[in-house]
């Protein structure tokens, strides 16, 4: 996924998206938008949610293997093998597992897998009024992979070496933590 | 400090409960198992090792029950064993340490008992001798067989090989919390620890020769005897003055090489001091107490004191630095937390009150 941050004006359409899709519990968030204000007065707002890293710092520490990487490079959750641990809760550097008080498991941004499985996007993309996220597989030729390899683009927190799957455009250092 | 932090994080800031906090406790209290196989190869402690066997034992028995009282879905925590996540796959990449150190676990508990079996079998069959009834069948079966002292002199070359093959174990579990801080979270705070696992090390040895004394002191009032207690207090000693030095270190080494760090991690400083000043002070008690033997329960209270603290700085107040390293979330502890964090140590020190009725606490150097 690609998330340009100069497209973004806050509106919360992806967050509600996101809630309503998948059921996401009050308190909890599997995409969230921050909230930037710069000295000059400019306003900036960065969709953030789970990076589906190629290396997922959230995998390895999960002791039943209920949190584990399909060969389409989502990072996924097995419910039925999620003993509520909070291992990956603990390992992911970016805060966006939860767990969850109602299914007692850990939980995550799925990308919509199941939205995936019919064709369609998943509902944060969807539903963005201006386009700011841009979704599709990184080894097709597309708008996303053209861009990606096209304009200089940034990644969160890359020092991890978690090797994220969502790329951002015009990131500020400020919120890249 | 900038107050930034995720919103998940908010929604739960304190994840892991302060029975995690008595979890660790525990580990050090199991790690008794590791004085005894040492001093057992060694020769030395001869007196000490059935007591620190038992509380040992007993402590490591009911270990899992920490984190068992902290899973959410505690219904499949057998997947753990029937599933563990300990060899890469392209699905599954790397090794979950907590399954690595549950089959571990496992391994070194059985280890421990047969150990325990092997080193009481001859004076399981010298107390079979005097008994009548049932105790005089059960002394029988734990005796294994050995009648004599000479096929005890070929069980005790069994026991220093089971003692020598639990040691690895016992030790991974003693820096286990530690390394899965440092190695398997995301956590600011234990990320940037990296003398954690070194300090927990040193940290088994002073809980366990802590609660060894307080128990003693209970059990045997004030009929020390100095064989016993000296080499209990040096390296309870030892393990003091290097906790509250690695704690010191690390803390310098924050200061001057990361001051970022050290302004993150500042919540947790004034914890941190009193640590140093706890064990530095069990330090100079353990001195007093190998000349006055009166002093070991204030040994014992203080380094208690000391690493009560620390473990609770760790464990509970590291979890409330926020993952972006700018905030420090408060938690509220609710329920029966205390009940629940106490309740695992309860269940250990039951174990260990039917292990001593059943078992002697000290044998005689002639293996009597």
């Amino acid at each position: 996924m690609l998330i340009d941050v100069d497209k973004c004006y806050g509106c919360m359409a992806c967050v509600v998206a996101c809630a309503a899709e998948t059921n996401v519990p009050l308190g909890s968030f599997r995409t969230w938008i921050e909230h930037l204000v710069k000295p000059d007065g400019t306003r900036i707002f960065v969709p953030k949610q789970c990076n589906h890293c190629d290396d997922p710092p959230c995998v390895p520490p999960c002791p039943t293997g209920a949190t584990y990487r399909t060969a389409d490079g989502l990072v996924l959750v097995n419910d039925e093998l999620c003993i509520g641990c909070g291992a990956c809760v603990k390992a992911c550097p970016y805060g966006a597992r939860y767990m969850n008080p109602v299914k007692g498991v850990a939980d995550k941004c799925t990308f919509c897998d199941h939205r995936l499985a019919a064709g369609l996007l998943p509902a944060c993309v969807e539903v963005c009024p201006t386009g700011a996220r841009i979704f599709g597989p990184l080894h097709e030729d597309n708008e996303l992979s053209r861009t990606v390899r096209g304009r200089p683009v940034q990644v969160l927190k890359p020092h991890t070496g978690a090797n994220p799957q969502i790329y951002y455009l015009s990131l500020p250092d400020e919120v890249n933590r | 400090m900038l107050e930034y932090y995720f919103p998940n994080e908010a929604a739960e800031p304190l994840l892991w409960h302060p029975v995690l906090f008595a979890y660790t406790l525990l580990v050090s209290g199991a790690d008794l198992l590791i004085l005894a196989a040492l001093a057992y190869l060694a020769g030395s402690l001869r007196k000490a090792i059935p007591l620190m066997t038992m509380l040992g034992i007993a402590f490591f028995a009911v270990v899992l029950a920490g984190p068992l009282a902290d899973l959410r879905s505690p219904q499949r925590a057998h997947l753990i064993f029937a599933n563990p996540q300990i060899v890469p796959t392209a699905a599954h990449p790397g090794i979950s340490l907590t399954a690595f150190q549950t089959i571990a676990w496992l391994i070194a508990l059985i280890l421990s008992v047969l150990f325990a079996l092997l080193t009481f079998s001859y004076h399981s069959h010298q107390a079979s001798l005097s008994s009548t009834g049932f105790k005089r069948s059960f002394y029988r079966l734990f005796s294994l067989g050995v009648t004599t002292a000479e096929k005890y002199s070929v069980v005790e070359k069994v026991a220093k090989v089971v003692a020598v093959l639990m040691l690895p174990f016992l030790v991974l579990w003693g820096i286990y919390p530690a390394s899965l801080f440092l190695l398997q979270t995301w956590n600011p705070v234990w990320r940037s620890w990296a003398l954690l696992p070194v300090t927990y090390f040193a940290d088994t040895f002073v809980v366990a020769t802590a609660l060894f004394m307080l128990v003693y002191f209970l059990w045997r009032y004030r009929a020390w005897e100095r064989e016993v207690v000296v080499p209990v207090l040096k390296i309870h000693a030892a393990g003091s003055i290097s906790v509250a030095a690695l704690t010191g270190l690390q803390m310098a080494v924050w200061w001057f090489w990361s001051p970022s760090t050290a302004e993150m991690v500042s919540p947790l400083v004034p914890l941190m001091y009193a640590v140093i000043a706890l064990l530095m002070l069990s330090f100079f008690l353990s001195l007093v107490a190998i000349r006055y033997h009166a002093v070991i329960l204030a040994v014992s209270l203080v380094a208690m004191a000391g690493t009560f603290v620390n473990k609770w700085n760790i464990t509970i107040n590291s979890q409330l630095i926020s993952k972006t390293g700018l905030a420090f979330l408060e938690a509220e502890l609710k329920g029966a937390w205390l009940l629940e964090t106490i309740s695992p140590i309860a269940l250990g020190v039951a174990v260990f009150l039917v292990l001593s009725m059943l078992f002697p606490l000290e044998v005689m150097e002639s293996g009597k």
